[in-house]
């Protein structure tokens, strides 16, 4: 591939994904991880702290969704749910919560002068929702991996479809960040 | 190495600390306690608070490399560190995030507010406290204050970031505490 082409599929690329990501995604890992080392998996109990926004992790529809998607992701990724009486090797945890952010308008009118107070800055305040899925290694309690998403909610708790089309980005993106077998 | 060229270094290192570093660090130290009687530390008990931000909430990453960043240090300074029982000083942290406004000039008396551009950012406090295991009175406490903006997401610079942090917070202890000072 020649130079300039390579440079403007790098270009278009950047764009795509600038142009449509209005959601966050990232993860972190333990240090030298070998996630093949684990088969199984199993829901934890609930993370006891901070409390998440019940808006979200009270919603059935939320709730049933968000685990029908992990669980897809995890096959995908060749895990297999534990059997019932067993222990499995990994447990799952997610974190739901939602928080006002505030975001600065462009001061496109303010050319003029201030006066003797300054001008305001105009701010603007929005819910941010932030997703966080954490698997732990179920014989030792220590954390392997955490993935998060983070956008506005904006529309997202009155719509079901809104929300199961978050959810899915959401996860999918997630576990393409999930670490792969070394 | 000759003094002025020793002053060019100095100043050229400063510049690029300022240039790239927006962190502040500052501390303080309890008045008329004798700081060289402590030899032994450990982790007091962790206070579950909230960080503001989920995604640094019960993280085990962020808080393993804090602890391991404080150990190196206390441990470089001589202290040694111990059970709960036979410590003399406890240790605590506590990491917090918060969205600031930053003007920009705008909130200046009669600014002309051409070209500003006030934004938003996640600014991000670490906070290192040693206790008085017998008497439980603060110490010293020492913390750094700076912008995080895209840092938590990049988990190398995550931890560059608390390294580095925590090394500025530690160098601030006063003279005459722990061992090798």
């Amino acid at each position: 591939m020649s130079r300039l082409s390579q440079f403007t599929i790098a270009a278009i690329g950047t764009l795509a994904i600038t142009g449509c990501a209005t959601m966050n995604v990232s993860s972190h890992v333990q240090r030298g991880l070998d996630i093949s080392r684990y088969h199984t998996y199993d829901w934890g109990p609930a993370d006891a702290l901070p409390a998440g926004d019940p808006r979200l992790e009270q919603d059935p529809f939320f709730q049933d969704h968000l685990r029908g998607e992990v669980e897809k992701a995890m096959t995908l990724h060749g895990f297999e749910w534990s059997a019932a009486g067993e222990r499995p090797d990994l447990l799952m945890h997610y974190h739901a919560n939602i928080s006002e952010r505030l975001d600065v308008d462009r001061l496109d009118v303010q050319r003029g002068y201030c006066g003797e107070n300054g001008c305001d800055v105009p701010t603007r305040q929005y819910e941010a929702g932030t997703l966080v899925i954490d698997v732990i290694d179920a014989r030792t309690n220590r954390l392997l991996w955490r993935g998060w998403a983070q956008g506005a909610v904006k529309g997202m708790l009155a719509n079901q479809d809104t929300m199961a089309r978050q959810i899915n980005e959401a996860v999918a993106r997630m576990f393409e960040e999930f670490p792969k077998p070394l | 190495m000759r003094p002025l060229a020793r002053l060019i270094v100095v100043g050229v290192s400063a510049f690029t600390l300022a240039a790239c570093a927006t962190t502040n660090v500052r501390s303080f130290v309890e008045r008329g306690i004798d700081v060289g009687q402590y030899r032994t530390y450990s982790w007091g008990p962790a206070g579950e608070q909230a960080t503001g931000d989920p995604r640094l909430d019960n993280n085990e990453f962020f808080q393993e490399r804090i602890q391991a960043a404080v150990e190196r240090h206390l441990n470089a300074r001589g202290f040694e560190k111990t059970t709960t029982e036979a410590s003399d000083l406890f240790i605590h942290y506590h990491a917090s995030v918060q969205q600031l406004v930053n003007p920009d000039g705008v909130d200046q008396p009669y600014a002309t507010c051409e070209g500003c551009e006030p934004y938003v950012y996640d600014a991000g406090t670490i906070l290192i406290d040693l206790v008085d295991a017998r008497t439980h009175r603060l110490v010293w406490r020492g913390w750094a204050e700076g912008s995080i903006d895209g840092v938590v997401d990049d988990q190398a610079w995550m931890e560059k970031r608390v390294d580095d942090t925590v090394a500025r917070i530690m160098e601030r202890l006063p003279r005459g505490m722990g061992r090798a000072s």
